[in-house]
């Protein structure tokens, strides 16, 4: 009885006794779920288009962050920096779609996937080989990101923000916006819904597939850049970094592999669930769970929802 | 919609595409060989044979998912190698599949949208803030999908996700996609397959009414003999890869070697 008084009683009494604290808590993992939303993001813009899981989304915000920082480095100023980073990923788009999927049209999804393998640890190379292995300091400041943090007085104690996590929601909650409506509402989203569900039938109505590859993994790449930018800011970045991406694996599932929204509402489920377990539950079995209670949640959904909370439901005559 | 015999001084009865000389093969396996023939602006053209006769390999060849190794192919009066899928599309090609090629997890009314792709213009910056010439495209092209939808009788299911829809209605989406295209040249694959009579007649009815009312030259795959005869105007006939018979359907179902193909050759 008492280990039971302790899973399903106490955390939540100390929940009340300290409403500040859980304030706080739920911030951080709204924060973080911010970030695995802008990660799960680019995945869907990919996955939406040509029914590809990109391995290589990860790799990409390393690469774009490093970009940028080592071209700040050189002397760049940061401004033309992001201008310039964002052609590199332009090029990165141009190329995947010349090199590896121009010849792959047609082949099943697995083994486009593992191309995306191809593309993670070719990035890694390159990127190795150009900016070196060493962590980089994300230049934030040179970006105006602020910096420093607010601290406000509530419910009986201080909660405190930092400046830096409040930008990163506003500005993903933007991109979310406008990606979403892009999808929605404009003929080049219809074209990319079409191409995600039949390459022939979208060629057969006049609809190029290599303009829309290239249109779909320069986005993620502009994806991969704000997300670079936002957690090179709060940490450092460093080729570390990709091994986040596979936090989106959870939220996609939660949210569904084929829902802009739903990698949201996933990417919030999972960081604030991830934040809260780990405080209040953690604890309980020594702490550390925050590396696996994603997948954990994640898992119960697969079972009960596989197409996710806002995944397309999968229909097939038979 | 277009009226038959305008523009590119094609009119009614010109030759709108031909084949000549063309053979494709795969590896060692012989698909098409060294086959010749002509579609009429105007007409309805049907390509029959047992199958394996390379029927879709000549369709797949003609908007362009195919490269012939040998031959040419003139589309009205211009000479082609090799063209992509959406070259052909935008030059005013339009298909439809054997086995239906839609996109499932869009309404009908989006499938038909999507057919108006290269119709639409508009640059992505009004497209996005969906204000001003963009939005009245849109709407524009709305209407014109909505007369289509009238035109096929699926007012009822044009908010459906066309993967749940049964096979025949499928198939009448699928001609509409190809109808929003506006095609000068409209290539259907099977188009009665796996229907009950009322939906081959249904189709059928559509077919003629799309070739009598728009004016658009048809090439039609079917095995349906009965259908052949009455729908199309002349019949190109396919066994193993090449031609054996070509004219009137009347001069086609009496043609010895059609015979031989279809019912066998005593030994």
């Amino acid at each position: 009885m008492d280990i039971l008084y302790k899973i399903f009683v106490d955390p939540f009494v100390q929940m009340g006794a300290a409403p500040d604290l859980l304030v706080q808590t739920m911030w951080e993992g709204l924060v973080a779920g911010v970030l695995y939303a802008l990660i799960a993001l680019g995945f869907v813009l990919i996955f939406k288009a040509s029914g590809v899981f990109n391995f290589a989304q990860g790799i990409m915000v390393v690469f774009a962050g490093l970009t940028l920082v080592g071209l700040h480095e050189m002397g760049v100023p940061a401004f033309l920096a992001v201008i310039l980073t964002l052609g590199v990923m332009f090029l990165i788009a141009v190329a995947v779609e010349r090199v590896v999927l121009r010849p792959l049209v047609n082949q099943p999804d697995i083994i486009l996937f593992m191309a995306t393998f191809g593309i993670t640890y070719l990035l890694i190379g390159i990127g190795e080989l150009i900016f070196g292995g060493n962590p980089k300091r994300m230049i934030a400041k040179e970006l105006y990101l602020p910096s420093g943090s607010v601290e406000f007085q509530t419910l009986g104690g201080f909660v405190q923000l930092q400046k830096i996590d409040i930008a990163a929601s506003v500005i993903a909650a933007i991109m979310i916006a406008v990606l979403a409506f892009f999808f929605q509402k404009t003929r080049i989203g219809r074209a990319l819904r079409a191409v995600a569900d039949s390459h022939k039938a979208a060629l057969s109505v006049g609809i190029s597939l290599n303009q829309i590859w290239v249109i779909v993994w320069f986005t993620a790449g502009i994806v991969a850049l704000v997300t670079g930018i936002m957690w090179g800011a709060r940490s450092d970045v460093s080729f570390a970094l990709q091994i986040i991406a596979l936090k989106a694996l959870p939220v996609l599932i939660l949210g569904g592999f084929t829902s802009v929204p739903g990698a949201i509402v996933g990417g919030l489920i999972i960081g604030i669930g991830e934040k809260l377990g780990e405080f209040y539950w953690g604890p309980l079995v020594g702490g550390g769970i925050e590396s696996w209670l994603a997948y954990f949640i994640a898992l119960g959904f697969l079972l009960f929802r596989p197409q996710g909370l806002f995944g397309e439901k999968i229909i097939e005559r038979i | 919609m277009r009226a038959p015999g305008d523009g590119h001084g094609i009119m009614a009865g010109d030759v709108l595409l031909a084949v000549d000389g063309v053979s494709l093969s795969f590896g060692g396996v012989k698909a098409i060989t060294d086959v010749s023939f002509d579609i009429r602006k105007g007409e309805i053209r049907a390509i029959i044979g047992p199958n394996g006769a390379g029927k879709t390999s000549m369709l797949n060849v003609i908007n362009g998912f195919y490269h012939p190794q040998k031959g040419r192919i003139t589309f009205k009066g211009e000479m082609r190698r090799r063209m992509r899928p959406y070259e052909a599309a935008s030059q005013g090609i339009a298909r439809t599949f054997q086995n239906v090629a839609l996109f499932k997890g869009m309404s009908t009314i989006d499938n038909i949208m999507a057919g108006r792709t290269l119709k639409m213009h508009e640059n992505f910056f009004w497209q996005c803030l969906r204000h001003g010439p963009a939005m009245r495209e849109e709407v524009e092209h709305r209407r014109f999908v909505e007369e289509i939808i009238d035109f096929l009788e699926i007012q009822a299911i044009r908010k459906t996700p066309v993967g749940k829809l049964p096979y025949g209605l499928q198939k009448r989406v699928e001609l509409g996609r190809a109808l929003a295209m506006e095609p000068e040249l409209l290539l259907l694959d099977e188009p009665m397959a796996g229907m009950n009579l009322e939906e081959k007649e249904d189709m059928s009815r559509f077919i003629v009414d799309v070739n009598n009312q728009y004016g658009t030259t048809i090439a039609l795959i079917e095995h349906d003999i009965g259908v052949v005869m009455d729908l199309s105007d002349r019949v190109v006939v396919l066994e193993y890869g090449r031609k054996i018979a070509d004219g009137s359907p009347a001069e086609v179902s009496s043609d010895q070697a059609v015979i031989d193909a279809y019912l066998g050759v005593p030994h």
